[in-house]
This record gives structure tokens, sequence and C-alpha cells, in this order.
């Protein structure tokens, strides 16, 4: 049951990062992709629906960590209290950017959001690269869990290359949405980013990947070559694809096999340390029925707000 | 030495406490702003959309519109400095999280799953598919959006019921405090009284609302006949809400504190010393240092019969529990007089507009549209006040009689770190609040579409 509840978290964190993917990703292009007020009306028109609903994810696998391994919810955001403080304020100026753009048809506030959304979208992007980054890496822990580190020791290369493989990636993963969802006439420039940025995704990636495999052999075990493997193949796919959609998916499935790469590196892991050991799935939870109680309620909900939220979108879409 | 040392080690913890609390109360109080208006104005926004989809009424249709815009601003000021909250339990208050979490993080978790979901993607409906999806889908979202912020609001409430009421638990030997009945949880009867007292805060905070923007518009001479319509929707919500305020979901939430948390009624009423026959304090200043109320206002033995339905009942006072023991006694009791103050006055009020709005004078008495106007403000402070009694009361537990706010911090995170966040959100909620302000005026400026 606790493996269960592994997964259930990872997938929760795949949906994140493949649905508010999108509507980040097009954040942290916005100011590249398109000098016109129309292209950035466009831009924002095409994910103000949705953005919130995206971003639910995310608070929903923090309240699932919360309460499915508490200790570890406590550890992480105390022991990275400024980093963790500084991502709520990225989040908030986001939503209100977002939110307050297009209120008045004045340069100067439409100016001003817009920048605030890019650097909000793009900074976010990157703090999450490098967290995932360092939680893969191990970081120093005491015997209670809390981080006994120092700042210096999370801005390592490894992270950073993280860093900068999740802030192309989405931005990659942005061009193509827009390269889907917008006018005609607008949509060649997302194609020419998207590709543009391609080969730097695919640079990236196989650079983290044989880090990451140089540091967690994976040696015999034939099933752990799946994810990279469909991580490459879809980043191909990405490329080869003569269709938005088809792009988009292929990018989407991108992302999430990276998800279940780094998932199964550290696996049982949810907070490794440095040099071995940190808490796990075992000793960071509550007793069965607890986690019994919050596994249950996490798939009901969440299967039923993919239910809803896809009728919802399928009809908004439609039109 | 060594004594020392330690001495600067608990002043340490101290000012973290501290900083702690005062961030924590800021933005929750900042939070609570907004979930009051959304949970409040829903279930208008959701009956005169079926109502003006249903009738094809285009007057109840505007209605709609133009609280469906209030509310969305309300929503996403409560998302952004919602974000902050949901995260503050394991930032700030992480010894109280890996302890207690795995109670407190169910029904977080339950109210992200099951009400946050449902509000943000059928709000997105409602504002941005107007003309995409049939007239059935949108009055269908309208009335989920409603059901959303309603649940919301349950599973916030059941969290707090359970650390002022811990029910459904178990004590493991290394001394965290575990789920072991998450029906006890959610079914408490304080959380559902709370519960229903909350909700109905929040129902007469948008009755005020209501009632308010219509007396502007009546004043003012514009938009006339939509403005009759939400004054009498406002007056006629707003009288229920004010009496179930008092009764019984006040006068419950008082019997439940009285049984379950009596050092809080006792600074709740200024009462420092236990009596028989212990009046009720009107009006009156404590003075902790000499224990005493300052130029009070008693009625004789009421208080007693109020706690306990008899006249002669002992009543415990603050001198009666360990000095370690006792919540802050001025904060509590102002709180708690300035809600049941403004409680009675809500009531009159709506009680005076409801026999004008009977014999259809309301719209001509100028006095009584200039009362509903200016009241539109008070009832924000009344729910604030009283989750000051609520939280300042529970002091110093952090889970009642289980766990101190003391045990509940950060180890890892120092004072100086929290000082400097808390006035980064000052900051960044300044700037909200003006934008939001300026935004929601302008909007009732604009008034709504012709
Ligand atoms: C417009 C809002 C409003 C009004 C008019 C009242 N209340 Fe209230 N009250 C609240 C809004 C509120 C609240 C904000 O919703 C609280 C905070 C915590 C809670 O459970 O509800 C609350 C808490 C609260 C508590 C503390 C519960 C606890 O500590 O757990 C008590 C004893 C009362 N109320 C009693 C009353 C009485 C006797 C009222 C008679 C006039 C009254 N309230 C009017
Ligand atoms: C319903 C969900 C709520 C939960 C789970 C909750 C939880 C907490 C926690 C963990 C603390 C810090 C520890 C402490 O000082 O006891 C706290 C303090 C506080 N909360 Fe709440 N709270 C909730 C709602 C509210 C609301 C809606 C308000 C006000 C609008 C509020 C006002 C306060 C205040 C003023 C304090 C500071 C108390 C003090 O320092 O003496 N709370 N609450
Ligand atoms: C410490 C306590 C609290 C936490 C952790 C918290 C957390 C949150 C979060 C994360 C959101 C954003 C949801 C989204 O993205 O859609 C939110 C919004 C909301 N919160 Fe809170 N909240 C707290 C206190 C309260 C209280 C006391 C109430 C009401 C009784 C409340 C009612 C709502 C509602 C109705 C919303 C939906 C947005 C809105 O209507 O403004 N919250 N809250």
């Amino acid at each position: 049951m606790n493996v269960a509840a592994f997964v259930v978290l990872a997938a929760m964190l795949t949906a994140y990062v493949m649905l508010d993917g999108y509507d980040l990703g097009v954040g942290a292009v916005h100011l590249w992709f398109s000098k016109t007020e129309r292209g950035r009306a466009a831009s924002f028109a095409a994910i103000k629906p949705f953005w919130n609903g995206n971003e639910v994810f995310l608070i929903a696998a923090g309240a699932a960590l919360f309460a499915l391994f508490p200790k570890v919810y406590a550890a992480a955001f105390s022991g990275f209290y400024l980093p963790f403080i500084i991502v709520l304020w990225l989040l908030m100026i986001r939503g209100m950017s977002i939110e307050l753009r297009g209120y008045f048809t004045s340069d100067i506030w439409n100016g001003f959001w817009d920048v605030a959304f890019w650097l909000s979208s793009a900074l976010l992007v990157l703090f999450f690269g490098v967290a995932l980054g360092n939680i893969v890496r191990g970081v120093p822990l005491d015997t209670q869990g809390y981080f006994a580190g120092t700042f210096t020791f999370l801005l390592n290369g490894y992270a950073l290359s993280v860093g900068a493989l999740a802030l192309t990636a989405l931005s990659m993963n942005g061009a193509t949405f827009l390269w889907m969802r917008l006018d005609p006439d607008l949509r060649p420039r997302a194609q020419t980013l998207m590709r543009a940025l391609w080969p730097v995704v695919l640079l990236l990636f196989i650079g983290v990947t044989v880090e990451t495999i140089a540091a967690h052999p994976i040696g015999a075990h034939v099933g752990l070559w799946i994810a990279p493997a469909v991580a490459l193949a879809a980043l191909i796919a990405v490329y080869a694809s003569k269709r938005a959609g088809g792009a988009l998916a292929a990018s989407s499935a991108f992302l999430a096999a990276l998800m279940a790469s780094a998932a199964q590196t550290i696996f049982p892991f949810l907070l490794p340390a440095f040099r071995g050991g940190g808490l796990d799935i075992y000793n960071a939870a509550p007793n069965a029925y607890s986690v019994g109680t919050a596994l249950t309620v996490t798939i009901i909900g969440v299967g039923a707000a993919l239910c809803y939220g896809t009728i919802a979108a399928y009809r908004m879409m439609r039109a | 030495m060594c004594s020392a040392r330690l001495g600067i080690t608990v002043v340490k913890m101290q000012s973290a406490l501290i900083a702690d609390r005062i961030q924590f109360a800021f933005t929750i109080m900042f939070h609570y702003l907004f979930p009051i208006a959304t949970m409040g104005l829903a279930p208008f926004v959701a009956y005169f959309t079926v109502k003006g989809i249903r009738n094809n009424d285009q007057t109840a249709l505007r209605t709609a519109q133009f609280f469906g815009k209030i509310f969305a601003l309300n929503f996403a000021a409560g998302v952004v400095t919602g974000i902050p909250m949901e995260f503050q339990f394991g930032t700030n208050w992480a010894g109280f999280s890996a302890r207690a979490g795995s109670v407190v993080g169910q029904t977080l978790s339950m109210e992200s799953v099951f009400a946050f979901f449902l509000e943000s993607v059928f709000l997105g409906v409602f504002l941005y598919g107007r003309n995409r999806v049939t007239p059935g889908f949108y009055a269908a979202c309208a009335v989920l959006i409603w059901i959303g912020s309603w649940l919301s609001g349950f599973f916030i409430v059941a969290t707090n019921a359970w650390m002022q009421h811990p029910v459904g638990y178990v004590v493991t030997k290394s001394g965290t405090i575990e789920l072991r009945n998450i029906g006890a949880v959610l079914l408490s009867s304080f959380a559902w009284w709370q519960y229903v007292h909350v909700l109905d805060g929040a129902l007469l905070t948008g009755a005020f609302i209501l009632a308010g923007i219509g007396a502007y518009y009546l004043l003012d001479r514009r938009h006339v006949d939509f403005a009759q319509g939400i004054v009498r929707a406002g007056v006629t919500v707003g009288i229920i809400a004010s009496v179930i305020a008092i009764f019984p979901t006040g006068d419950r939430d008082s019997s439940d504190v009285t049984h379950f948390q009596p050092a809080k009624l006792a600074a709740m009423e200024g009462e420092f010393r236990s009596e028989r026959g212990a009046p009720l304090a009107i009006l009156g200043m404590p003075d902790t240092q000499h224990g005493v109320l300052i130029d009070p206002l008693y009625v004789p033995d009421l208080l007693s019969f109020l706690a306990y339905g008899n006249f002669r009942a002992n009543v415990n006072g603050l001198s009666s529990y360990p000095s370690a023991d006792r919540p802050p006694v001025d904060l509590t009791y102002y709180a708690y007089h300035i809600m049941v103050g403004l409680g009675s006055l809500f009531l009159a009020a709506m009680l005076a507009a409801t026999v004008l709005l009977r014999r259809g004078r309301l719209f001509e008495s100028r006095w009584m549209l200039w009362i509903l106007m200016l009241a539109m403000p008070f009832p924000y402070i009344a729910n604030e006040a009283g989750w000051t009694v609520a939280e300042v009361g529970r002091q110093p537990w952090i889970v009642y009689g289980l766990m101190r706010t003391s045990q509940g911090t950060s180890p890892t995170v120092v004072a100086g770190e929290t000082i400097f966040t808390a006035i980064g959100f000052a900051g960044m909620y300044f700037l909200l609040g003006v934008v939001f302000l300026f935004l929601t005026l302008r909007e009732i400026g604009h008034g709504p579409e012709q």
C-alpha cells in the first residue's frame, strides 16, 4: 500500500507537469513568442480558462503528501524554507498576472503583467527543475530528516542541468501548445520556436540521463530502461510530428517519461539523503489506516476530477 | 554559563514562535476575506443564473453576470492567497505537521481533491464559456461552483474543529497523533455546528453585499430595477442569516466552548474568578494585571444561565487554571464582544429593513438605504473577530489538550527568516489588496450590463 501511495503521488506530480506544463511553458516563452499585442493577448486567452484547474494538481499533490507522509511534508517544506516561500510568491505573482492582464487596454498595464508572467513562469520552472535535481541527487539530512546543508550545496552542476532541462523542455511544450491552440496565422511562429528549442532539449536530455545513470547505475534491471527509452522516442516524435496535436501528445509523453525516470531513480525514498538513507515510504508513513484513507480519498477525488475536467474541457474546446 | 546558553535558546525559540504566529495570523486573516465573499455570493449567483435561464429572465441573468464578476475577483484573490496557506503548515509549523499531519492532512487533502478541482474547473466554464456551452450546462456550472465553495468551507472548518476538539485519533508510542477513525473526524458535532455558524457568517456577508450595493445604486438613482431586486434578495436572506448567527448556531458554539474549552469561555467573558451565579458582562474593559473588569455593565446571573441553563451554576474563572494553560484575555474578550455586538446590530438593521420592505417603503427610505450601504464592511469585521476568538482563545494549545503551540514550530526555521517572509507577504498583500479594491469598485461603478 505504501508503494501504491508512492505511485499515486508520482502520478499527481506528473499530471501537474503535463497539464500546468503547457501554461507554464506558454509563460516561459511569452516574451520571445510574440511582440504584438494580438499575439500576447491570444496566448493569455488560450490558457485563461484552464490554468487554475491545472494548478490545483500542485495543491492537491502537496496536500496528498501531507496526508500520506506527514514527516516528508514537514521536513521538506521547512527544510527548504526560503526557496519554498519564494516559489509561493512566484505562484502568487503568476496568478495575478494571468488574472489581471487584459483588464485595461493600456500598454503600461499589460506590458507590466507580460513581464511578470514571463519572469514568474520561467523562474518557477527553473526552481522546480533544480529542486527535482537535488531530490534525485540526495541532500544532507539530519536524523529527523530535516535539511542540514547549506544553500550553496543546492546549486550543484547536476541540479542546475536538470533545471535547464526543465526550462527548455517546458518552453518547447508551451510552444507546441500555442502551435495547436492559436489562430492559423500565429501558428507558424509557434512551430518555428518549438523547432528551435528542440535540439537544446535533446542535448540536455542526453546529458542529464547519462549523469543520472552514472550516479545510479541501472545495470541488469532491464525494466528500468523503459522510461528513458520512451522519453527519447517521444522526443523524436515531437520533432517528426506534422500535426500540432500529435506533437503536443508526444511532448506530454516526453515529460511524463522524464517524471517516471526520476521517480524510479529515487524509489523507495521520497527525500533521499546525500550519501544513502533518508525518508522513505516506510519510515515516513503513519499507520496503515491513515495511509489507506488518504490513498482512497485521493484516488476517488482525482479520478472524479479527471472525468469532469475532461468533460468540461471538451465542451469548451468543441466551440 | 550553561544555563545562560539555555536561556538564549529559549528566547530564540520564543521569537521564532511569535514570528510564526504573526505570519500565520496575518496571512490567514487576509485569505479569509475572500472566501467569506465567495461562499456568501455563490448561492446568489447560482440562484439568479438558474432563475434567469429557466424563466428567460433578463434582469436575473444580468444580476448573475454582475455578481459573477465580483465572485470571480474574490475567487482569484482567494486562490492567490490560499496557496500560501496550504503550504505554511509545512514551512512554519513542521512540528505540528509531522506530529498531527496524519489527521489534519486528511481533511486538507479532501478539500483539494473534492472542492478545489470542482470550483476551478466549473468557474473556468462559467466565466469563459457563456457562448460555448449549452444554457443547461451553464446553469449546472453555477450550481456546482456553489457546491464547491461550500464543500471547501466544510473541509477547512473540519480541520480547524479537530484542532479545537480532537476526536478519532490515537497517540502512538513515538508521540505522533494519528488517524484512527475518519468518520469521527468528519461527523464530529463540534465541526458541524462550527461549520453552520461559519457558513451563516458568510451568507450574512453575502446578503449585506447585495443589499449594500443595491442601496448604493438606489441612493445614486441608477439601475433602479436591478437595484431593487438585489436589495430585496439581500434583505430577505439577511434577516434569516442574522437570526441564525445568534440562534441556534452562535448559542450552540458557545455551549460547545463551555463544555470543551472552559478556559476559552472564561477569557471570552472576562471572567477572572470562579463564582456561582456569574453575571454576563455586556461592556467593560479587562484589566489583566488586577484580574478585574473596569467599568463593567453586568446582567446578574445571566452567564451562569447561558452556559449551564441554571442561574446559580458555577462558572470557572481564569484563576482556576494554571497560568501556563490560560489564553490571552484581552484579544479574546474584545474580539468576542465585537462579534456579538455587531451580530446584535445586524439583526436590528435587518429587522428594520424587513419591516420597511414588507410595507413597501424600503426603496424610498433613504436613511435605511444609507445604513445598508455603510453596513457592508461590518460583517467582515464580525467574521474576522469570530476567528480571533476561536484561534486566540484556543491558545496555548495548537491541538487542544494534546499539543502546545510552542511545540508546533519548525525546528530549522529561525525568527529572522520568518520576519523576512512576513514582510514579503505584507508587501505582496498590500499590492494585491489595492488592485483588488480598485477593480471591485470599478465593477460596482460600471454597474450591470444593459
Ligand atoms: C457575521 C458573522 C458572525 C456573527 C454575526 C456572529 N458570529 Fe460567531 N463566529 C463567526 C461569525 C459570526 C465566525 C467567523 O464564523 C466564527 C469564527 C470561528 C467559527 O467557528 O466561526 C465565529 C465563532 C464563534 C464562537 C467561537 C467558536 C469556537 O471558539 O470554536 C462563538 C462562541 C460564537 N461565534 C458565538 C456567536 C454568538 C453568540 C453570536 C451572537 C450574536 C455570534 N457568534 C455572531
Ligand atoms: C479553518 C482552518 C484553520 C486552520 C486549520 C487554522 C490553523 C491555525 C494554526 C496552525 C495556527 C498557528 C498556531 C497557533 O497560534 O495556534 C493558527 C493561528 C491563528 N489563526 Fe487559525 N486556522 C484556521 C482558520 C483561521 C481563520 C479563518 C482565521 C481568521 C480569519 C484564523 C486566525 C488565526 C489567528 C489570529 C491565529 C493566531 C493565534 C495566536 O497567535 O494567538 N484561523 N491557526
Ligand atoms: C489554514 C487554513 C486554510 C488553507 C490551508 C486554505 C487553502 C486554500 C487554497 C490552497 C485555496 C486555493 C484553491 C484553488 O486554487 O482553487 C483556497 C481557496 C479557498 N479557501 Fe481557503 N484555506 C484556508 C482557510 C480557509 C477558510 C477558513 C475558509 C472558509 C471557511 C476557506 C475557504 C476557501 C474557499 C471557499 C476557497 C476557494 C477560493 C475562494 O472561494 O476564494 N479557506 N484556500
